[in-house]
């Protein structure tokens, strides 16, 4: 006998398998086989990723609008400060393949009322990724991380990231020694707001850069991907 | 804070990708039901599929540590497909033959072409793969 309660509807599934993803586990399958990685590497691998996301960077941001100690240690040492939120960048991530410690730089970008951070990476889509979790699929983009570096004021205002001219705007190009956050200025209207509640205001985007966070928005906007109307050629090509 | 574009062409025997399609990645796109149209059909909310997360993970291992590396510093045959060569590839492909294909189906289609482009498999071992998960997955 169970007592499960069965007499909720349970959450709709795909009823049908793709070649998709028969593709992605035929290709995984023959790299194990072929000795390129092993499968329980692959597994534990996979469980480290599944529990990454937002929220440790999120929260490392609300922490420091309200404790200006804690906001300094976060601007001197991203990592020390990441360990308060739950996330030790040498620890944490599975170390049987080899994450190596010169993976262990995160550098917070404190906004300014007159200067604005946004992070990119134009070589190819480094990101935060124990503090952040996994890339959205713009910033893997050569739309995105080619025009950022060029037009940062266009390609933020395409956000709907208006910033008026006396703001300065920097862009972090990240790599791989080196991956950033954002930590936007605090807005206005969230006096007295705890810890949990401006937690939920600090969205990935805002942690990118590309938006700032308001009281009542606590998810990113849908964005369309666009292609480059006239793409730049990859160096590698000249 | 800045890095070169330049650094994936600065180890000299960087070769680009052969764009040229394969015939068994054409046939998955010809009959394969992209996540965004079979998520619609279902009801289903998830944005992205359940294998994305595999996808992922599979990249990061074929990588080693070469994802914190600079490419200059990535010994050869350190890692099966640097992150950097894949992600170039990648890129050339979702500018030409991929060019339509939705993400993350594009990323995958670009790895599967990539491993077999740079020879880590064949198209004919991954053709009997393919079938054989298909029988497993279909089975029961």
């Amino acid at each position: 006998m169970s007592d499960h309660d069965h007499s909720h509807k349970p959450a709709p599934m795909v009823d049908e398998v793709s070649d998709f993803e028969i593709l992605e586990m035929a290709v995984r399958e023959l790299a194990i086989d072929k000795g390129l990685f092993s499968q329980e590497d692959h597994r534990v691998w996979t469980e480290y990723v599944h529990t990454l996301g937002p929220v440790p960077a999120a929260r490392l941001v609300a922490k420091a609008w309200l404790d200006p100690e804690y906001k300094k240690l976060a601007a001197a040492d991203g990592v020390e400060a990441s360990k308060a939120v739950g996330v030790d960048w040498v620890t944490s991530p599975p170390t049987q393949f080899g994450t190596p410690s010169d993976y262990c730089n995160l550098r917070v970008l404190e906004d300014t009322p007159k200067l604005k951070h946004v992070v990119v990476c134009s070589l190819c889509s480094c990101y935060p990724r124990p503090i952040l979790g996994q890339s959205p699929e713009w910033y893997r983009t050569p739309n995105y991380r080619r025009r950022l570096v060029r037009w940062p004021r266009q390609v933020l205002s395409e956000f709907g990231l208006q910033l008026p001219p006396e703001v300065e705007v920097r862009v972090a190009d990240s790599n791989q020694k080196t991956r950033y956050i954002v930590m936007p200025v605090r807005p206005e209207g969230t006096e007295g707001w705890t810890e949990d509640q401006l937690t939920e205001i600090v969205t990935r985007d805002c942690l990118i850069g590309v938006a700032v966070p308001k009281p009542g928005i606590t998810s990113n906007a849908k964005r369309p991907i666009r292609k480059a109307i006239h793409p730049v050629q990859h160096d590698h090509d000249h | 804070m800045s890095t070169s574009d330049s650094d994936v062409n600065s180890k000299g025997d960087y070769q680009a990708i052969d764009t040229t399609p394969i015939s068994l990645l054409q046939t998955v796109l010809e009959h394969g039901r992209v996540w965004e149209d079979l998520a619609a059909q279902y009801g289903v909310t998830n944005p992205d599929p359940p294998w994305k997360i595999t996808l992922e993970a599979t990249c990061d291992l074929l990588a080693g540590d070469s994802c914190v590396k600079s490419y200059k510093e990535v010994v050869p045959g350190s890692c099966a497909l640097p992150s950097l060569e894949r992600r170039a590839d990648e890129d050339d492909l979702a500018d030409t033959i991929y060019e339509d294909v939705p993400f993350p189906e594009r990323q995958l289609m670009a790895l599967a072409h990539t491993m077999i482009k740079r020879g880590l498999i064949e198209e004919g071992e991954l053709k009997c793969r393919m079938l054989q998960v298909e029988q497993r997955l279909n089975s029961g």
